[in-house]
């Protein structure tokens, strides 16, 4: 245990007293309390930053599970101190914004933070083990803060759908994950990320690789809320704003980018990856950006906004992959693109944080979020305007901000990979440059939805709940950093390029990038007149076109039928599951005892004589049995007759009589062949339980046969026959197969000599097998005190519910 | 001490037939009970220590040699079952004092619940396939008792099946016994394994193979034998159903475990095939029915036969990881459905219903019930680092690494079901609007929680600690592997 896994740690174990700084501190925002902590995390990361700079790595070991090879290796490279300070710096600000979001007299603010602590603490373990099964738990733990999170305001039915929808989702994308994982702890016998990267040669050969990448795949794209499985994500925005800013923009949903970007080393040589990640991630940016723009709830414009973006970042790491295939460091222009996809995520968490905040405090201030009561807020909430314009402007790709240039550079990742020659790009490869324009224009739309929709035209008081004003300074203090940072970046995005960037971008190319060799990052303005600065003109012209023009064709979205959504497919995929179980259950759980059995015997008879059959188990020794006597045919010839009866006796009376009659032959049978004791117990047996439904049979009701239908006979006759002929050439079989001496023989000569006793039987029961009886006297003690019970104790109908349980 | 093997046994047998005479002084059957189980519990514990460092422990019971006499057998796979098994009725036996009433505590329901745990733990000890029979004929003839005591119309309904089909199993049981014996003239199971071994695969030992795998899977409740199952366990009061879906299943499990890796090991492409099959179906089915029902009682229920579904694929798997995963998960699943069982009973009591539909609201004035419960879900479903995890893992690993793609994928995505049904309960319980129920305030809820929450604590502990565990869990998994072991250990000494 290191001071980085208690870095990790820390988290969880200040949630530890997050209760009890709420139940004894009431007069303090709880939130003050757990603010230090991310700062002080922030600043401990920090200083890992000149050691990643040089591609530097820390690790740091604690087993776990050594034996299974599970350990918590906590590893920090470029890539996962990214990470770390994200979760970190904008886990302080949506703490700080929170303390005003969130009153302390409403709300309960302990479930509150120790759901946000542990999800920062799960978040700092997914992106800081090398072991894959450690990052797995990490991982789950942040599906389930993320369900209890969304599901904060638990008597909303929105949020607790929200809540199961987005847990369903994601434990789904988990546990497929972890049958990826396993697949490839089986290939490279080992659950370490870097040993599994140096074998990433021998594991693309491997049979059982492409199964292995989709698996893992579908865990990176549910958690990412990549098509189709994003659904999730617009739903949570039921959680509290600050929540949706952390969880659902800024960190979570990139834990499925991350994971791409994290073991890039060991699939992304493979073609399946490339095309995968990157179709996927291009179609996702441009089906996020249509669909944001039809939302009239300003969360929703972003959560759909958020589903693109992260699809942009997932289809760089798609094309990135096409590094690999080229060995030289230089005008290898695909690194390009995984540097554009790390220089994004960072841009992303800053602005669209910001904006998240900037709707937090619009429905705090108003009371709404829907862009149709909205309007005209400029002159109450300049700052909060101001706030709006820098990170949507940076949202929609405008200069100067960091959204510019990381867009450009996408641009120029998706051209670039026209002219590939790998993969037969030539062919559908004009489709990424193409979804990326596209989806572009509709960013540039709901970026301006989202600042003039709210902040310009008419002010419509009537339809607010509340007088809106500016923000409490408190609210705005995490913002207006956020819209500092989104300005700084753009300005001097070389602040970022070697102490971030590089680093982390080296981490998802490892194999080309030589011992201290650093990455060519270097981002600037201006390019001059080239593709991807057209296609931003173009972006901008055709945008403003259309989102002047919005009111009219914004009706082609109601042409999408309703019904055949992703949404429509979750919810009634989940209803008819729950239906058609009930129904199907129902249906053959009919409560009738005679059905089970039915069930039971059909099986019996089926598998034991499939078995028998197959494996032709049927064998016929008659070698040492003795002769048949008469006496023994007239035994059988009165048994025969006394089933019979009983099968066709019209009362019970005449039942109980055939059946005593079986019974008492069975017992002559131990007559004959001179087993004298077990003939007597035999007959006692038979007497007392003849006597004993005599008895009863005075209460029992007349015997009512006629109901019953001959196909009813039919299928009984047939189970009976087919039991009894089972279990006939069963019983043959095993006769004619003696393959050993049995132990009988110690039985018979030491009964005498050892136990002292001249009875064999009695012997085997008291002595030799005593312990037997000892516990089959048991089993008639509790009998009878069962019936005791059965016979005097009878909870009345009252006390029945009451007693139930 | 020698005998040692013999106290998880001798304890409760003792205290039940001490427990007969006092059926009017509750109070003191109480604190006998308690007692008793504490001391099975201890008893065990120090037997499962005796056998992590001494090796298998065996008593020839009245000195007759194996395989002439009876033979227990404690090796660390039995011991670990008996400690869990005492650990379980210990936590029923406090959530009983408060909620059974005290018209079943007078009709011997202390002492049939100590029959109860003779019979669990004689059949897990016993290395005599006869015995086995008759330790579950003490299990049976408990159980029979405890469904039914109180006498209400859906006991009496529900038992009529429960006591049908399981004395058929037992006709069954006894039939398998006698043409295993005819065929290799023994019935001590070390014995019966070394036999075996000497004429290797036999026709006639697959299809007894797979009587034996229906009298067990009767009473494991595999497909497409469970059918008895879920009705019949609907009926009693939550803390009998506790006993049952915790420990009666794991008993047919157990059996299957034993005899598929000490007998049948030699015609796997039949039998082990047939079980993986087998497996796979009752996984589906019990998801299902998991998700068809809004009755908490129901929900729980189903989520017994995925367990065993899960349970006899990693049997079925055969390799020392997937055995090792299986005897993970059973002990898990032992402690969890317990747990479950008494905390949906609180939550019964406190709402005066099963279904989920009428309930709501519970965690503003039962937070520590709620947190409970979610953390006894999410170690059901495997969630690391909770208990259910390692055993998943390792089964599933298993699987794979065999080539049964399709079983460990369908065992994987059954957590997902899993988590949605006790999740449902979660959410539709404890969360919605508070309600008032009437009554709720008589109900004494910390003290339903506290046997529960007992449990949970130990699923957790068991799940984070699996390193510690693992040395044990290992040497069981040897046994399994390598018959020899537990052959060695009971016949030469």
């Amino acid at each position: 245990m290191s001071l980085l896994h208690l870095a990790i740690f820390s988290p969880f174990l200040m949630a530890i007293f997050v209760p009890f700084l709420y139940k004894g501190l009431k007069s303090i925002h709880t939130g003050w309390f757990v603010l230090a902590l991310p700062i002080l995390l922030f600043t401990y990361f920090i200083g890992f930053l000149p050691i990643t700079r040089n591609n530097g790595t820390v690790e740091k070991s604690f087993d776990w599970i050594p034996s299974l090879g599970i350990h918590f290796t906590a590893y920090v490279d470029g890539l996962g101190l990214l990470f770390a300070l994200l979760i970190t710096g904008i886990g302080a600000l949506v703490v700080l914004y929170s303390i005003f979001y969130l009153s302390k007299e409403k709300e309960s603010l302990h479930n509150f933070y120790v759901y946000l602590l542990l999800f920062m603490g799960a978040m700092l373990g997914v992106v800081l083990s090398d072991n894959l099964i450690t990052l797995y738990m990490f991982w789950e733990l942040t599906s389930i803060s993320s369900f209890l999170l969304i599901a904060y305001w638990y008597d909303r039915e929105r949020s607790r759908y929200g809540a199961l929808k987005s847990m369903l989702l994601t434990v789904f994308g988990g546990l497929s994950m972890l049958g990826g994982i396993l697949l490839l702890s089986i290939m490279g016998d080992t659950f370490s990320i870097r040993e599994l990267i140096s074998q990433a040669g021998e594991l693309n050969q491997h049979p059982l690789f492409l199964f292995a990448l989709i698996l893992i795949l579908l865990g990176a794209f549910t958690k990412s809320a990549q098509f189709p499985f994003y659904i999730w994500l617009p739903d949570a925005m039921e959680a509290p704003t600050p929540v949706s800013a952390y969880l659902h923009s800024a960190t979570m949903v990139k834990a499925g980018i991350y994971l791409v970007a994290r073991l890039s080393p060991i699939f992304a040589f493979s073609s399946y990856w490339f095309w995968i990640v990157g179709a996927i991630g291009i179609f996702t940016m441009f089906w996020g950006s249509f669909n944001a723009v039809k939302q009239t709830d300003l969360k929703g414009i972003l959560a759909f906004s958020t589903v693109s973006q992260l699809g942009l970042i997932m289809s760089l790491l798609g094309v990135g992959a096409a590094a690999l295939h080229f060995d030289t460091l230089n005008d290898n222009i695909y690194i390009a693109a995984v540097i554009a996809a790390v220089f994004h995520l960072i841009n992303h968490a800053t602005f669209k944080g910001s904006l998240f905040m900037v709707v937090g405090i619009v429905d705090h201030e108003t009371g709404t979020r829907d862009i149709r009561k909205l309007g005209g807020l400029l002159s109450f909430m300049p700052v909060t305007f101001t706030i709006a314009v820098i990170g949507a402007f940076s949202m929609a790709g405008l200069p100067p901000f960091n959204g510019f240039l990381s867009k450009e550079m996408f641009f120029t990742g998706m051209i670039q990979l026209v002219n590939l020659d790998l993969f037969n790009l030539e062919t559908w490869g004009m489709l990424f440059p193409i979804l990326a324009w596209i989806g572009s224009i509709f960013t540039f739309i709901y970026s301006m939805m989202f600042v003039f929709k709210t902040f310009s035209g008419k002010y419509q008081p009537e339809k607010l709940d509340k007088k809106p004003h500016e923000a409490p300074v408190g609210m705005l203090i995490s913002p207006i950093i956020l819209a500092f940072l989104v300005v700084l970046f753009g300005l001097f995005p070389n602040l970022l390029s070697y102490s971030l960037i590089q680093p982390a971008a080296a981490a998802i190319v490892p194999s080309l990038v030589g011992p201290g060799e650093l990455l060519d990052v270097h981002i600037s303005h201006w390019h001059g007149f080239n593709p991807e600065l057209w296609m931003t003109i173009g972006v901008i012209a055709v945008g403003t076109l259309m989102y002047l023009t919005l009111s009219k064709w914004i009706k082609l979205y109601a042409l999408f039928p309703g019904k055949v959504t992703l949404n429509a497919l979750y919810d009634t995929s989940l209803y008819a599951a729950e239906r058609g179980s009930y129904t199907l259950t129902k249906a053959y759980m009919n409560g009738f005892i005679r059905t089970y059995l039915v069930y039971i015997f059909a099986f019996f008879i089926g598998i034991l004589g499939f078995t028998m059959w197959t494996r032709q188990a049927l064998t016929i020794d008659t070698s040492n049995l003795a002769p048949i006597g008469v006496y023994e045919i007239v035994l059988v010839v009165i048994i025969t007759a006394g089933i019979f009866t009983i099968l066709f006796a019209k009362s019970r009376l005449t039942s109980i009589i055939a059946l005593g009659a079986v019974g008492y032959t069975v017992s002559l049978f131990f007559v004959i062949f001179r087993a004298p004791d077990l003939a007597l117990t035999q007959l006692v047996i038979e007497t007392v339980s003849v006597a004993l439904f005599l008895l009863c049979f005075y209460h029992l009701p007349k015997l009512n046969r006629h109901e019953e239908r001959m196909g009813f006979k039919l299928g009984n006759l047939i189970i009976s026959l087919g039991v009894g002929a089972v279990i006939s050439l069963m019983a043959i079989s095993a006769h004619s197969n003696k393959m050993f001496e049995s132990i009988a023989s110690f039985y018979v000569e030491n009964t005498y000599k050892e136990a002292a006793g001249k009875n064999m039987v009695n012997v085997i029961l008291v002595d030799f097998r005593g312990f037997d009886t000892l516990f089959e006297i048991s089993v008639l003690a509790i009998a009878g005190l069962g019936i005791f019970g059965l016979i005097k104790l009878r909870l009345a109908k009252k006390g029945e519910e009451a007693d139930e349980n | 001490m020698i005998n040692l093997l013999v106290l998880p046994l001798l304890i409760p047998l003792v205290t039940a037939a001490l427990l007969i005479f006092l059926p009017k002084s509750i109070r003191v059957q109480r604190a006998v009970s308690v007692v008793s189980a504490i001391g099975t519990l201890a008893a065990s514990i120090v037997l499962l220590l005796t056998v992590k460092d001494n090796g298998i422990q065996t008593v020839n019971v009245g000195s007759w040699d194996a395989p002439f006499g009876i033979t227990l057998v404690s090796d660390t796979l039995s011991a670990l079952l008996v400690t869990t098994s005492s650990l379980i009725t210990l936590s029923v036996i406090l959530y009983s004092f408060r909620s059974i009433g005290e018209a079943r505590e007078r009709f011997y329901y202390y002492p049939i619940v100590q029959f109860l745990l003779v019979g669990v733990n004689g059949a897990f000890t016993t290395g005599d396939i006869f015995n086995l029979f008759v330790f579950f004929e003490v299990m049976l003839m408990a159980s029979y008792v405890l469904i039914v005591i109180g006498g209400t119309k859906i006991q009496l309904r529900e038992s009529i099946k429960y006591i049908l089909v399981n004395v058929i199993s037992s006709a069954l049981f006894v039939i398998a016994v006698a043409m295993l014996y005819s065929v290799v003239g023994s019935l001590n199971m070390a014995d019966i394994s070394q036999r075996i071994a000497q004429i290797g695969s036999l026709p006639i030992l697959t299809v007894i193979a797979v009587l034996f795998l229906i009298v067990f899977g009767l009473k494991g409740a595999i497909f497409p034998l469970y059918f008895w199952l879920p009705g019949s366990y609907y009926a009693p009061p939550v803390p009998v159903l506790a006993l049952f879906g915790s420990l009666l299943t794991k008993v047919g499990v157990y059996s299957i475990l034993r005899s598929y890796s000490l007998f049948f090991y030699h015609d796997q492409a039949f039998t082990h095939e047939l079980l993986g099959i087998l497996a796979i179906i009752t996984i589906i089915v019990g998801c299902i029915g998991a998700i068809a029902y809004w009755d908490v009682k129901k929900i729980i229920i189903y989520n017994i036969i995925i367990a065993v579904g899960v349970l006899t694929f990693g049997i079925s798997v055969a390799t020392e990881e997937s055995y090792m995963g299986t005897v993970f998960y059973t002990i898990h699943d032992m402690i969890v459905k317990a747990a479950l069982f008494l905390l949906i009973g609180v939550m019964i009591k406190i709402t005066g219903t099963n279904d989920l539909r009428k309930m709501g609201g519970l965690m503003k004035k039962y937070p520590l019930l709620g947190w409970t419960f979610l953390v006894a879900a999410f170690a059901l479903a495997g969630i690391p680092p909770l208990s259910g995890f390692v055993g998943k893992l390792l089964i599933v690993r298993g699987g794979l690494a065999e080539g049964a793609y399709v079983g460990s994928l369908i065992v994987l995505l059954s957590s997902l079901v899993v988590l949605y049904s006790v999740i449902k309960i979660f959410m539709n319980g404890f969360w919605k609007a508070p309600k008032d129920y009437p009554g709720e305030e008589n109900q004494p809820v910390l003290s339903l929680w506290a046997p529960g929450a007992l449990l949970v604590l130990a699923s957790i502990l068991y799940g984070v600690g699996a390193e510690v565990m693992y040395p044990i869990i290992s040497q069981a998994t040897d046994a399994l592997v390598h018959p020899a072991i537990y052959i060695d250990a009971v016949l030469k000494e």
